[in-house]
C-alpha cells in the first residue's frame, strides 16, 4: 500500500540527494540571517520529530511543488502511457533496484533470500528482456524490498529525528546515509538524464493511488504521513515482526494506569520505543532547531511565491 | 495497489464509532468475533455496487457495531487530550467519528474482485487481550496483513485495533487526533471529520 509511494520517495531521492545537500546548505546560510518569529505553537514536541515545524513547511512546500509541477507531468505521463507500457517501466526499474537488494541481503547476512533475489534479477533480466516481465513473480518469487536504511538500523545505528527532505519527502536521520549509499548502488544512477527522467514520472505515478489515499482519509496530511511512514519503515525493517504486542500494551497501558507522565508520548514513540529514547537521550540543540525554523520560513515564504505565481497566471488566462 | 491501501486504511477507519454499547450476545469467541465481522465484510463488497453507498454504510454500520469496541477506541484515539474534553465534546465526538469510520467503509470497500480472508494465528498478550493474525489474498497482487486487537468488553470480544502491513489505524488516528486537539482544538477536528464524511458520501 504505502511502500509504493515510499519506494517512490526513496527513487527520487536517488536522483536528487546531490542537489538537496546543495539546496539545504545555501537556505540554513541564506536564513541565517532573516528575520525569525516562527509563531510558537504550544504544542508538546514528538521526539521523534523535534524540527515539526521545519518539517511541516517543508511537507507544504514539497506539497505544492507537486500539484503545480510534478503531478500535471505524472498525470500527463500515466495518460498517454498505455498500461502494459507503464508496467513494463516499473518492472525495468523494479529490476535495477535488485542489485542494491542482493548487496543488503548480503550486508543483513539474509544469505537465503539473497540467493532467491539473485535468481530473480538473472531470471528477470534474461527472460525477462531486461527486466520489463516480472518473470519471476509467476515462479513465485515475490520482490523484497531491501535498502541501505534498514541495513544500517540491523547493524544498531538508531533511526534519528523524522525529516522531510525538500523535493524528496519523508525520510529520518539515519535515511539520509541510507539513501546515498542506495543511490550509488543503483545502476539507474550511471544512465542518462532522460531515463532518469522517466525513473522520476515512474515513480511520481506508482504513488498517485497512495498520495489519493492520504488525501481522502488524513485529517492531518502530515502526521498521517509521518506516522505511516514510520511504521511501514518499522516494518520493513523487522520483515514483518514489528511489535504489534507492545502497540497495544502501550496504548492499552495509557488508559489503565492513569498516568499522565507516561501517557503524554504520543502513539508513534510507543511504536518507535527504542528510537524515540535515542533521541531523547541527546537533547536537540535550540539553535539548531532555530535554524530549521529559519530555513522552513524561508520554504514557507517559496510557497507563497508559487500559490501567487500560479494565481497570476490564472488571471492571465482569464 | 490501489485497491490494497484502501484495504489497509478502510479497516483502519473504523474503530472510533460511537457508544453504542457491545451488547454481550452469545460469547463467541475472538476468533469467530474477527472471522464473523470479515465475511460481512465481503459481503457488502460483493453487494457493493447494487446497495449502493447508503445500502453499504447501512449495512456495514451493525457489522462495525457488533464487532468493535467503538467505546474504548474513542477514548484511546484522544489519548490524554481526552481529560480536557467537557462530557458533551467527548459524546459529540463519540458520535462523529462513529459515522466517519461507517463512511469509510462504505466508501473503501465497494467492489469484489476476488479477495478473501485467510486466518493464520491467535495468540493471547500479556494484557489478557488476544492478537488474531490474518491475511487478505486480492488477486494478481501482493497479500495484505491484517493483525485485530481485541480485548474482552463484558462477556464478549471486541475489536480495538488493525494493524495492516505493520501499520496501526490506531496509532495512526491516535498520533492525529491528539495533534489536531493541541494545534487547532476540539471544534476544529470535528468540522475536519465530517469534512471526511461528507467527501465519502459524494464519491
Amino acid at each position: 500500500m504505502f511502500s509504493k509511494s515510499f519506494r517512490a520517495c526513496d527513487r527520487k531521492k536517488l536522483f536528487q540527494l546531490a542537489c538537496t545537500g546543495v539546496v539545504i546548505g545555501t537556505l540554513v546560510t541564506l536564513t541565517g540571517c532573516a528575520t525569525t518569529g516562527v509563531a510558537e505553537q504550544k504544542v508538546e514536541a514528538n521526539p521523534v520529530d523535534p524540527y515539526e515545524n521545519f518539517n511541516r513547511n517543508m511537507y507544504g512546500f514539497n506539497n505544492s511543488v507537486d500539484s503545480y509541477v510534478a503531478k500535471p507531468i505524472s498525470d500527463a505521463y500515466r495518460w498517454v502511457t498505455p498500461q502494459f507500457l507503464q508496467t513494463g517501466v516499473y518492472n525495468f526499474f523494479n529490476n535495477l533496484k535488485n542489485v542494491n537488494v542482493v548487496i543488503n541481503d548480503v550486508l543483513q547476512a539474509k544469505f537465503d533470500q539473497g540467493l532467491q533475489d539473485t535468481g530473480r534479477l538473472a531470471l528477470n533480466t534474461t527472460l525477462g528482456l531486461g527486466g520489463l516481465v516480472d518473470v519471476a513473480k509467476s515462479v513465485g518469487w515475490q520482490q523484497n524490498d531491501e535498502d541501505f536504511e534498514q541495513t544500517l538500523a540491523v547493524w544498531g545505528v538508531p533511526q534519528g529525528s523524522y525529516l522531510v527532505l525538500p523535493l524528496l519527502g519523508p525520510s529520518t536521520a539515519r535515511g539520509i546515509p541510507g539513501s546515498m549509499f542506495d543511490t550509488a548502488a543503483n545502476p539507474a544512477t550511471y544512465v542518462g538524464f532522460p531515463v532518469q527522467l522517466v525513473s522520476m514520472l515512474n515513480s511520481r505515478a506508482n504513488a498517485e493511488g497512495a498520495l489519493k489515499f492520504i488525501d481522502e482519509a488524513a485529517l492531518d496530511p502530515y502526521v498521517f504521513t509521518r506516522e505511516s511512514f514510520l511504521q511501514w519503515r518499522d516494518n520493513l525493517i523487522t520483515d514483518g515482526k514489528s511489535e504489534a504486542k507492545n502497540d497495544l500494551l502501550d496504548l492499552e497501558g495509557d488508559l489503565d494506569v492513569k498516568n499522565p507522565g507516561a501517557a503524554s508520548d504520543s502513539a508513534s514513540v510507543s511504536k518507535n520505543d527504542g528510537s524515540a529514547k535515542e533521541v531523547a537521550s541527546t537533547p536537540v540543540d535550540n539553535k539548531t532547531v532555530q535554524t530549521f525554523d529559519q530555513a522552513s520560513q524561508s520554504f514557507d515564504e517559496a510557497n507563497t511565491k508559487i500559490d501567487r505565481l500560479k494565481s497570476k497566471r490564472h488571471k492571465k488566462r482569464k | 495497489m490501489l485497491k490494497a491501501i484502501r484495504f489497509t486504511m478502510i479497516f483502519a477507519a473504523f474503530f472510533l464509532a460511537a457508544p453504542l454499547t457491545a451488547q454481550a450476545e452469545t460469547a463467541e469467541t475472538a476468533k469467530q468475533v474477527v472471522e464473523k465481522f470479515q465475511a460481512e465484510l465481503i459481503d457488502v463488497m460483493k453487494q457493493g455496487k447494487q446497495l449502493g453507498y447508503a445500502g453499504r454504510y447501512a449495512k456495514i454500520k451493525e457489522a462495525v457495531i457488533n464487532s468493535h469496541d467503538l467505546n474504548k477506541i474513542a477514548r484511546i484515539v484522544v489519548g490524554k487530550e481526552g481529560e480536557k474534553l467537557t462530557v458533551e465534546q467527548q459524546n459529540k465526538l463519540d458520535e462523529v467519528f462513529s459515522n466517519l469510520s461507517i463512511a469509510s467503509y462504505a466508501h473503501n470497500f465497494k467492489d469484489y474482485s476476488g479477495e478473501s480472508f485467510v486466518f493464520d494465528a491467535e495468540e493471547e498478550t500479556t494484557r489478557g487481550g488476544v492478537v488474531v493474525h490474518s491475511h487478505l489474498v486480492i488477486p494478481d497482487d501482493k497479500p495484505v496483513k491484517f493483525d485485530y486487537m481485541l480485548k474482552e468488553n463484558g462477556s464478549s470480544w471486541r475489536i480495538i485495533n488493525i494493524i495492516a502491513n505493520g501499520v496501526s489505524d490506531l496509532a495512526l488516528k491516535r498520533s492525529e487526533y491528539t495533534t489536531i486537539l493541541q494545534r487547532e482544538g476540539f471544534d476544529s477536528l470535528i468540522n475536519k471529520i465530517n469534512e471526511k464524511i461528507d467527501n465519502y458520501s459524494k464519491q
